[in-house]
């Protein structure tokens, strides 16, 4: 049997299927970012988060566990946060933490893996998710961000060298300071906000549900049952299925146990690195950071994960 | 023309996309795509892109500033970009939702291989009937003609448990599934699989499971046409694990189930 035999019907269903599912949590994302748009002065963000960086860094990878958000919808969660003035090493922590340090993605994990250490899985999941979001937020606090971000992003953000105060002023593109509009007016706001972010972010979801809907549907998955074998290759192939799948992080557990075949750490290497880097996340991020980035990102949470996942290997779990 | 990009092309996107999740969720289409827990959503998500819809049509926004290069308003200029956005945005979902079937081909289900053993199911999903259930007799419907109603996962999750396989063994069950040939374990010819798309969230996910179908007679059928059987479930002890094996009494076509995907 070939590997890729491609057949339309199969991938619009499948294609649909993933926007049908996607769709909602993108809208929710975009509604919050609207209320954080319309409803949240710049100035609340320094007057609550610490001044210290390196706590509200940690802080920023473990807030999903208070707000939980799905991977799509936090890029758009965190765009917002960084045009009102959050510092980008906090949203970078938040954006790759709440996928997996979240609740819902504990119970589900556990949930799923009844039967194969289920606590072991959901605990290393949400620490090692929790250890990449904090030193992936460390590392962009030495990178100047106007070589992290997209130009429309830094022109839409409050002035750095002013700090956030400078935010709730208002830019020449910024509406009047949020706390002197009526309440109709910021729901207005909101709306706008809402479907400008949405239209913007459901581009790059289209594109990559179309890319992860042919995987799923044109590719014989049998191709990398073999690799199941050696620890590596299993780790690697996982990480790759988990990239090309594009699954949401509260639901790919389910599909992570089934693969019975495949040893303890490569199901944790996909439940990793998924939620941090699937090809419908790429085409997301590169909305935010620029194309350098982006492509660091994935190679380094890519060998990072897959090294650690190694050892994990070799512990015998 | 900053108006057209501003206002009424995210206007007729988001439209579109609303009556497109709507008229799913309105003629229930929507069953195959999505596990029951996550069809809300999109009846949600239709309603509110319509509100978001009227308001690109009825309130106008403030564009004076979109003609200019420092515009921070992500619709606000024309260039070949925003065309290819909205041509992406509606072009792909509008022919989706045109050629969509309601279920997967046959060669999906081989490409997502089909699994005849409950271990290679998704988790957790397919222990909640048994946990849910309490005595056979509470758990185990019956059709008019006396027959065990069951689905092909039943089937395969009982394979693995003695207690549940006490429930089905020997027993008349009635099935509807998918017709498709059996190249594995059928040296006599006379077996076939029905199959059933296992889902845990959505059809991307669906994963193809079966029971083998042992007939008295050449098993023959048009691939993926939906079969009714009825037959004597056994589990005899193949390749070192006991297998679900239905000796089929008698096979005939039928409608598709209204709900085509198992959770």
């Amino acid at each position: 049997m070939s590997w890729f035999t491609f057949r339309f019907p199969d991938f619009a269903f499948s294609f649909l299927s993933i926007l049908f599912e996607g769709i909602p949590f993108l809208l929710l994302g975009s509604v919050i970012s609207g209320v954080i748009d319309a409803f949240l002065p710049a100035e609340w963000l320094t007057r609550f988060l610490p001044k210290r960086s390196g706590i509200a860094i940690v802080l920023g990878a473990l807030m999903g566990a208070i707000f939980p958000m799905c991977e799509c919808g936090s890029v758009v969660v965190i765009r917002r946060f960084i045009r009102k003035g959050l510092p980008i090493s906090c949203a970078v922590a938040y954006m790759l933490g709440a996928p997996i340090v979240s609740p819902i993605v504990a119970l589900s994990t556990f949930a799923a893996f009844r039967g194969q250490s289920p606590l072991v899985m959901t605990s290393l999941r949400l620490i090692f998710g929790f250890c990449l979001a904090v030193m992936v937020g460390f590392l962009v606090r030495f990178i100047p961000y106007e070589k992290l971000l997209q130009r429309g992003v830094i022109e839409s953000m409050p002035d750095r060298r002013r700090g956030l105060r400078f935010a709730a002023e208002g830019g020449e593109h910024e509406p009047p300071m949020v706390g002197e509009r009526k309440f109709t007016q910021k729901c207005f706001a909101v709306v706008q906000a809402a479907s400008s972010d949405f239209l913007d972010v459901a581009f790059f979801f289209v594109i990559g549900a179309a890319l992860a809907a042919t995987f799923n549907t044109a590719v014989n998955q049998q191709v990398i049952l073999p690799l199941a074998a050696s620890p590596m290759l299993s780790i690697l192939s996982m990480m790759l299925l988990a990239f090309v799948l594009a699954l949401c992080s509260s639901t790919d557990a389910f599909i992570a146990a089934s693969f019975v075949a495949f040893p303890f750490a490569a199901k944790l290497a996909f439940l990793v690195f998924g939620p941090l880097f699937d090809v419908k996340l790429f085409f997301l991020y590169g909305l935010i950071f620029r194309r350098w980035f982006v492509f660091g990102l994935l190679v380094g949470l890519f060998v990072l994960v897959a090294l650690v996942c190694d050892r994990i290997a070799v512990l015998g779990l | 023309m900053s108006k057209v990009f501003s206002r009424w092309l995210p206007c007729v996107t988001l439209g579109t996309w609303s009556a497109i999740l709507l008229y799913f969720v309105g003629t229930g289409r929507i069953a195959s795509f999505l596990h029951p827990s996550f069809r809300p959503g999109v009846l949600l998500a239709g309603c509110f892109m319509l509100l978001l819809a009227a308001m690109f049509a009825f309130v106008p926004r403030v564009t004076s500033c979109c003609e200019a290069e420092s515009c921070g308003h992500p619709l606000g200029r024309m260039t070949l970009g925003r065309v290819l956005t909205f041509l992406i945005l509606l072009l792909p979902l509008g022919t989706a939702a045109m050629f969509s079937p309601t279920n997967f081909g046959a060669v999906t289900m081989r490409n997502r291989g089909v699994a005849m053993d409950a271990s290679a199911m998704p988790g957790g999903a397919s222990k909640q009937g048994r946990e849910q259930a309490g005595a056979a007799e509470e758990y185990l419907a019956k059709t008019e003609d006396g027959n065990v109603k069951a689905a092909v996962i039943d089937l395969l999750y009982a394979a693995q448990d003695p207690s549940l396989r006490q429930d089905f063994e020997n027993k008349t069950v009635e099935l509807i599934g998918q017709f498709m040939p059996d190249n594995v374990s059928n040296a006599s010819g006379n077996r076939f699989k029905l199959v059933r798309m296992f889902m845990t969230c959505c059809a991307a996910d669906a994963r193809p499971v079966a029971v083998l179908i042992e007939g008295d007679s050449k098993a023959s059928g048009e691939e993926m046409s939906w079969i009714k059987v009825v037959g004597l479930v056994t589990f005899p002890v193949e390749s070192g694990r006991p297998l679900a094996i239905v000796k089929a009494r008698s096979v005939t076509q039928t409608d598709p189930p209204e709900e085509t995907m198992l959770y």
